[in-house]
């Protein structure tokens, strides 16, 4: 388990007051970009051993950073491909009555322990990287499903019908309508689960499938502070700034007029 | 598997009592932190944003990243895996409290000071009872949440039912590894919904009945 | 309304419609037969839950009948595609259910563009219709929703109604959402609108007074749809069918009468009238000439936009502007009852009447109100006596 989870992500997204988004969108990045300058100087001048000296190498860090990045992207963009899709499905009138059964599912999944699943996922396939693409989209469909779902639902219902009574078809209903109206909740959603994964994807390092978590691994593994400090550091990082991310890319996605 | 589970069920029950004593003490100091801290920031607006700001910040880090960061200052051990897990245990609760607590109207503070109740006896009789149910929620959270957190901490030698996956991740390819960490995951699994189910019954009988849905 | 030019609306026929939900053991529409002519207002009116809407959302097939059919220009709807069927009727509902993530270009563009016209056909479109509707193109094609009125939506929820200039109109409760004054100005913009385009309009509404001002028919309906009366407001007014009527009809069918009646039928009073920019003393002299005590202000469209006493012009050297939309004034198709309500409010004891589009006609005030009721009740009692003395010698 990771700890992004965050319980008022779908009734947040309105509310999320203006003073909150100010720092968040302005002073975040400031305070990231002024850490990593600090990591870099302490970088540069400290005393380091032989062993961390290379697992510092900055070739090293910039490789496992860019792992970092993909197993994130990679993993989100296949929640995405899975999640709404499936919280689309589940609010058509057809399979209306199998949202409760499939949200139920997805909130039960979420009680396990993400390094359990990604542990056993392993054991039975294979290590590596797509074992951790499984695993870290199994972990995050939950938040971009319900907020799908709860986008969709959200939407007036005069207007679904205003569109169908104008002559649109029901899929242009669906991509016109109702899905551009519930873009602000499924973003809300869809920056839950970037958080959760950027998280989580620490933890694919244990199943060989690298990542910035390896730094803290090895350190703990070595007893070397100074590598599970810069590890830790570097991913929390990392963190900030796809949220950050996650926060810029809401505000645009929000349609105007809205 | 289930001789396997048999044959340690002393030990089994020893590191389940040890996770849920973690979370429960981690949960517990959070509560209290969280609450007293939202008590604060409702009563200074100012600080609304910056509390907001910081629990979203927070729980953007990642759980391996705080232990490392942890790690330094207290040592391998409970020493580190308690702080840890209670601090992600506070924001949950930090931001339902918050939302609760000023999600109860203002009128009825009004009413309660008209009546002559002072701000302690109005915030004890009033509003934390109203907010009670958005701060349970928040608890509850809070504690699923702490028992993934508290498993992954085994890492550094934690007390629980994480280190029987970290067991099977290195006995891999042994007759074992699937066991333990089936074991370890399933164990948190069940572990998770018992208290779950113990909660919901808490707020059962600690909501009062005039705002139980 | 009765018309001399031809109508480019279709005619609407109901035959034998119903209507039954699952589950419910009335059906919400039982046999529901009606002709609604070509080119006319029809106002479904009755209590909530007669089944109204439902009979109106069956004809773009929001709703499927149960049994019955129903043809449009003599042809059966159910044999149409049914997106292609409601891109050709125009669907407006209480308070514009306007889009709001689209500007109101892309809002009145949207059945234009299902219908594959061209871009700058459609922008053009979208700029016709909102001066239809009373709407500066310029400055309202690019903005949202939101930044619109409660009145101003629902002109463009009209103005997306017409907007592939459909023969056949739905509307749901239209004007529902707004207040009074608003209301009033809407009601009076639809039937100007209409008498250029004679569209077949079938507009459903719970208030019997809007009924009575809009519809060229009125259809009475109980539960179940059933029809109480079909006939035109007059009749219903003077002649309802049975005792349900009269009560839905209500207390003060006199006073009813004064929604019969139109500003038009009035004489209507000259007044002095001025542009922005003239120059003060030159408007003073001409009002003084006539002996003025106000005078009322147009804009460059001949639209009436400010109601000025004389003092108040003093002391400017030329005439300022004003917006025309925040000025209150009179269709000349309103009701005299509307004509009242608008008098009242206003400090002149007068209204500002209106033409087509907007234009300045003139000004209506009290005594041309009373005098006209008068000369009604009188005509009512000669009519009356009249009948009396032939009913005696017959």
């Amino acid at each position: 388990m990771s700890a992004a989870e965050d319980p008022a992500a779908v009734a947040r997204d309105e509310r999320t007051s203006g003073g909150e988004s100010r720092l968040m969108l302005f002073v975040l990045p400031a305070v990231v970009v002024l850490v990593f300058i600090g990591w870099v100087i302490w970088r540069q001048t400290a005393n380091l051993d032989s062993i961390e000296e290379r697992q510092l190498a900055w070739v090293v860090i910039g490789r496992l950073s860019w792992e970092h990045i993909q197993l994130t992207l990679v993993s989100t963009f296949f929640v995405l491909i899975v999640a709404i899709p499936l919280g689309v499905a589940l609010t058509r009138p057809r399979f209306k009555k199998a949202a409760p059964v499939a949200i139920g599912i997805a909130n039960a999944g979420q009680a396990a322990p993400s390094i359990g699943l990604i542990v056993l996922l392993a054991i039975w396939l294979s290590f590596g990287f797509w074992t951790a693409i499984l695993s870290l989209t199994l972990y995050a469909i939950l938040p971009v499903l319900r907020n799908t779902i709860v986008g969709l639902e959200g939407v007036d219902p005069t207007l679904v019908e205003a569109g169908r009574g104008v002559g649109m078809s029901a899929a242009a209903v669906l991509l016109r309508i109702e899905l551009p109206l519930a873009v602000p909740v499924i973003m809300s959603g869809v920056r839950t689960a970037l958080v959760l994964l950027v998280g989580t994807a620490t933890l694919a390092t244990f199943i060989n499938a690298g990542g910035l978590g390896s730094l803290i691994i090895t350190g703990i593994n070595l007893f070397r502070y100074p590598i599970v400090v810069s590890g830790a550091l570097l991913v929390a990082l990392l963190a900030l700034l796809i949220d950050w991310a996650g926060r810029v890319l809401e505000m645009y996605a929000r349609p105007k007029g809205i | 598997m289930w001789d396997f589970i048999v044959e340690r069920r002393e030990d089994i029950a020893y590191n389940a009592f040890q996770h849920v004593n973690l979370v429960v003490q981690a949960v517990l100091l959070a509560f209290v932190v969280a609450v007293l801290l939202a008590i604060l920031v409702t009563r200074v607006p100012a600080l609304q944003s910056l509390a907001n700001s910081v629990s979203a910040m927070g729980l953007t880090i990642p759980s391996l990243a705080l232990l490392g960061l942890l790690l330094p200052l207290f040592g391998i051990g409970p020493s580190t895996a308690f702080p840890a897990v209670a601090f992600y245990a506070t924001l949950p609760i930090l931001r339902n409290a918050v939302v609760g607590l000023q999600g109860v109207d203002a009128t009825l503070l009004e009413s309660a000071r008209g009546m002559g109740m002072s701000p302690v006896r109005s915030m004890m009789r009033v509003q934390l009872p109203l907010a009670w149910p958005v701060i349970l929620a928040g608890v509850r959270v809070s504690t699923q949440m702490s028992m993934g957190i508290a498993a992954i901490a085994a890492i550094v030698l934690g007390p629980g039912l994480g280190g029987y996956i970290y067991t099977g991740l290195s006995q891999i390819g042994g007759a074992n590894a699937l066991n333990q960490a089936l074991l370890g995951t399933i164990g948190v699994v069940i572990l998770a919904l018992a208290l779950d189910a113990l909660l919901l019954l808490l707020g059962r009988l600690t909501t009062s009945k005039g705002i139980r849905v | 309304m009765s018309t001399t030019t031809t109508p480019s609306g279709a005619d609407i026929e109901l035959i034998d419609v119903v209507k039954r939900y699952p589950g419910q053991k009335n059906p919400a529409v039982d046999s529901l037969s009606l002709h609604i002519p070509a080119g006319e207002i029809v106002m479904f009116v009755g209590p909530s839950g007669c089944g109204k809407t439902t009979s109106l959302k069956m004809i773009n097939r929001l709703i499927e009948p149960t049994s019955g059919t129903i043809k449009i220009d003599g042809e059966d709807v159910r044999g149409k595609d049914v997106d292609n069927l409601r891109r050709n009727v125009g669907y407006v509902i209480q308070g514009g259910s306007l889009f709001p993530h689209m500007s109101v270009a892309q809002n009145i563009g949207l059945v234009p563009g299902l219908l594959k016209w061209g871009k700058s056909r459609t922008s053009d479109r979208v700029d016709e219709l909102l001066e239809l509707v009373g709407l500066d193109p310029a400055r309202y094609r690019d903005r949202y929703p939101r930044e619109l009125s409660g009145g101003q939506q629902q002109r463009v929820g009209v103005a997306r109604g017409l907007a592939a200039d459909p023969p056949v109109i739905l509307m749901d409760e239209p004007f529902g959402a707004v207040d009074p004054i608003t209301r009033q100005r809407l009601q009076d913009e639809l039937l100007s609108i209409q008498d250029e385009l004679h569209k077949t309009i079938v507009c459903v509404t719970h208030d019997i007074d809007e009924a009575v001002k809009l519809g060229d028919r009125i259809l009475i309906l109980e539960e179940g749809a059933q029809v109480a009366q079909y006939d035109t407001p007059e009749a219903v007014l003077v002649t309802p069918a049975n005792p349900f009527v009269e009560d839905f009809v209500g207390a003060g069918s006199t006073l009813k009468q004064l929604s019969l009646s139109r500003v038009s039928d009035v004489e209507l009073a000259e007044t002095t009238t001025a542009r922005s920019g003239e120059s003060v003393p030159e408007v003073l002299d001409r009002a003084r000439a006539r002996n003025d005590t106000s005078v009322v202000v147009l804009d460059s469209r001949n639209r009436p936009c400010e109601w000025l006493w004389l003092r108040e012009l003093q002391g400017h050297g030329t005439v300022p502007e004003f917006n025309a939309e925040e000025f209150v004034t009179l269709d000349r198709r309103a009701t005299l009852n509307d004509a009242l309500d608008t008098m009242l409010s206003s400090s002149h004891g007068a209204a500002v009447v209106t033409g087509r589009r907007d234009e300045y006609v003139g000004v209506v005030n009290f005594n041309a109100v009373t005098d006209f009721i008068q000369a009604t009740e009188e005509q009512h009692a000669a009519t009356a006596a009249a009948d009396a003395a032939n009913g005696e010698s017959a």
